[in-house]
């Protein structure tokens, strides 16, 4: 008896804090890390699609060594941003049932929409017509098993004719042109689906999808920083130091840009001070401390942005050697502040009570469907696939160069 | 002929998406479970299949058969809206075989329903538990007759 009432002491009192409803003490929020990491995933792909439309459709030709690399990227995390809902569901085993029945009037559902039109209509065909000249010239060139995907790739067509390249290339820019508003949409609608849940202060709140898109487009800059960083590494060749630069600049402008929006959204909210925002401030008080104020504000925003300021005030003044270093560490510490950033959102919408008097906290399992093991599993595969989608697509000669036929001739036919 | 030709490239891209699209509707002429769509949005079957599960809980009448004295006290006193398994966990199968004991056959997670919260009902005796005379419970409160001490 005595070893029960202290087990029950342990084990539930620590995590309610004040007034909150019975129904609401379970051990675990409902939406776990999983539901943390899927739209860390999601705003990878947008951000990492907009970095590499900064070439196709704003023409900045120095960010074209890094075009294909980060249509890639997106690519990858597309693959998996739906696993983490996958594993998610009660019964994971049963999961294309989902999509075998897509209901047009769940909010939740839509996502099976925006995703296929994302993966199928904008990203495949964008990549297919970019490599499709390149899939010709290897599949000719490669022997064996590679080959064969090469041959498989070209879908059985083989004109490389000036014409047809020409027509590819149109092609290409009119997909990324509709790639921007699909890469808004994707995230935005990652945003809407907290921002619409009008009951939960922390959530609903007009501003969360553009806060949502403009992390995103942070984030994926950075992934593409840190993956080129560290792509140009594992190859032992030189970074392109314009191309890095360029990179760091439109990285610094959208983490202003964001950081601004974010401060706007706080502001906002402590003015208004409207319901709940007692509780608010416990939240960030206590339940977040850490990984708001130190995660996200400090590592993930205040610090990259004086580095990469810094950066752009003395660039010329800065070795190279040390620039690198700078851009890569403010990359990595932008990657990390988005996943807190995720994490604040989808926890702190879950840690009070509905009746705004109360607090629950979280300890994430190790192992389980819920655990962070599987969490960190998920985030690992895209690399993996990455690793992949690089070795068979980005030859190593061709990595530093500008891809061969440079997009301006795309927007001038 | 015709006086529009499509690019080849452009032409294998739509046989594809046909083929892509076309392989859905097949594969959704498999996938899709049968009872789908029978009453709602869902398997009409999941609720045969949830029917049919085995209760896990036998309910107070059951317990009448060997615990009748329990009974008996329990409806005398406090505690009487209490389901016996509400303190002493799932009892089915102890029921049908008295060896396999009941999940909590030493009783409950008192404090489970008498601690204090403000969320609780006033009428719900609450007690601090650190500011109440123990931990150990039965010690001074029976269970089946909280308002008597042993
Ligand atoms: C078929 C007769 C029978 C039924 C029905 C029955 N029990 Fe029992 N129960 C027993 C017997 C016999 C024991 C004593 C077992 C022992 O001490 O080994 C016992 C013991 C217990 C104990 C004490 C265990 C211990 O460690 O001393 C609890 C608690 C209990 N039963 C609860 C229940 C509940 C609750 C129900 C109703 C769901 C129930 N029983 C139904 C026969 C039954
Ligand atoms: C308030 C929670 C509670 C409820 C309700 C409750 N019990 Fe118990 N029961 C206990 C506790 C606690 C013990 C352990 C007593 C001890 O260790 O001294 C216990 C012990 C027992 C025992 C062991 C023998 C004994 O008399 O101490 C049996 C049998 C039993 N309960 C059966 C029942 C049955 C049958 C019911 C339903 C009519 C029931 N209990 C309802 C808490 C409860
Ligand atoms: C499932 C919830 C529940 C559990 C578990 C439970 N109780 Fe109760 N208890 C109640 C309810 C309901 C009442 C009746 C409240 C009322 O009418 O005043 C009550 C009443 C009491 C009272 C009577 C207060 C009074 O003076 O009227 C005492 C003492 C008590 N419980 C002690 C215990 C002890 C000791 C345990 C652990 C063995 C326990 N309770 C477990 C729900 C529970
Ligand atoms: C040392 C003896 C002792 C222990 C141990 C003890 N109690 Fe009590 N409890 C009492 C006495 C005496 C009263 C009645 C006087 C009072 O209300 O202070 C009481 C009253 C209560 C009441 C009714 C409170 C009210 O407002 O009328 C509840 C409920 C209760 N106890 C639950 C528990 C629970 C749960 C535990 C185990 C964590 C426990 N008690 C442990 C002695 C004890």
């Amino acid at each position: 008896m005595i070893n029960e009432v202290t087990n029950i002491v342990v084990e539930t009192l620590p995590q309610i804090q004040g007034y909150v409803y019975p129904n609401e003490s379970n051990v675990h929020p409902v939406w776990s890390v999983l539901i943390v990491i899927y739209p860390y995933i999601t705003g990878l792909v947008a951000g990492a699609f907009i970095m590499a439309s900064l070439v196709r459709v704003f023409n900045v030709k120095a960010l074209a060594p890094v075009y294909r690399m980060s249509m890639l990227t997106a690519l990858a995390f597309l693959l998996c941003a739906t696993l983490p809902l996958l594993c998610h569901l009660g019964h994971p085993e049963r999961n294309y049932e989902v999509m075998m029945t897509p209901h047009m009037t769940s909010p939740m559902a839509i996502f099976g929409f925006v995703y296929a039109w994302y993966l199928m209509a904008v990203l495949l065909l964008e990549l297919w017509f970019d490599f499709r000249q390149d899939f010709v010239k290897w599949s000719k060139t490669t022997p064996g098993f590679q080959g064969l995907i090469y041959r498989v790739l070209t879908l059985g067509v083989t004109d490389v004719s000036e014409q047809s390249v020409r027509l590819d290339m149109k092609m290409e820019w009119i997909l990324s042109i509709v790639g921007i508003p699909s890469a808004f949409l994707l995230h935005g609608y990652v945003g809407f689906i907290f921002g619409s849940i009008k009951a939960n202060p922390w959530w609903g709140n007009v501003l969360m999808p553009i806060m949502f898109i403009l992390s995103a487009i942070v984030s994926g800059i950075a992934l593409c920083v840190f993956n080129y960083i560290v792509l140009t590494w594992i190859r032992r060749k030189t970074v392109n130091m314009r191309c890095l630069d360029a990179m760091a600049m439109f990285l610094f402008y959208a983490l202003l840009v964001d950081a601004v929006i974010e401060t706007l959204d706080v502001l906002h909210r402590g003015f208004a001070a409207e319901e709940g925002f007692a509780v608010l401030q416990t939240m960030i008080r206590e339940k977040l401390f850490y990984t708001l104020n130190i995660g996200q504000v400090g590592i993930g925003t205040l610090v990259p942005l004086l580095m990469l300021g810094a950066l752009q005030l003395l660039r010329h003044r800065v070795p190279e050697a040390v620039r690198r270093t700078m851009i890569f560490c403010s990359g990595a510490m932008i990657l990390f502040g988005v996943l807190m950033m995720r994490w604040n959102v989808v926890m702190g919408g879950q840690f009070f009570s509905k009746s705004f008097r109360g607090v629950m906290s979280y300890k994430m399992e190790f192992s389980g469907q819920e655990g962070w093991l599987l969490g960190a599993a998920i985030m690992c595969l895209p690399f993996i696939i990455l690793t992949v989608l690089v070795k068979l697509f980005l030859s190593e000669s061709e990595q530093l160069q500008p891809c061969e036929h440079l997009p301006e001739n795309s927007s001038k036919t | 002929m015709l006086p529009f030709k499509l690019p080849p490239q452009i032409l294998r891209l739509v046989l594809v998406a046909m083929a892509i699209v076309g392989s859905y509707f097949v594969a959704r002429s498999f996938l899709v479970p049968p009872s789908f769509g029978q009453y709602g949005w869902y398997r009409g079957a999941a609720l045969a299949e949830i029917a049919s599960r085995e209760p896990v809980f036998a309910g107070k009448q059951s317990c009448d058969e060997c615990h009748s004295d329990i009974l008996h006290k329990l409806a005398k006193d406090a505690h009487k809206t209490l389901s016996c398994e509400g303190c002493h966990g799932v009892s089915r199968e102890h029921g049908n075989n008295p060896d396999i004991l009941p999940v909590k056959s030493t009783g409950s997670h008192c404090i489970r329903c008498h601690e204090a919260n403000l969320a609780r009902p006033t009428w719900l005796k609450q007690i601090v538990v650190k500011d109440h005379y123990g931990p150990k419970c039965t010690e001074c409160h029976l269970p089946h007759q909280p308002t008597k001490s042993p």
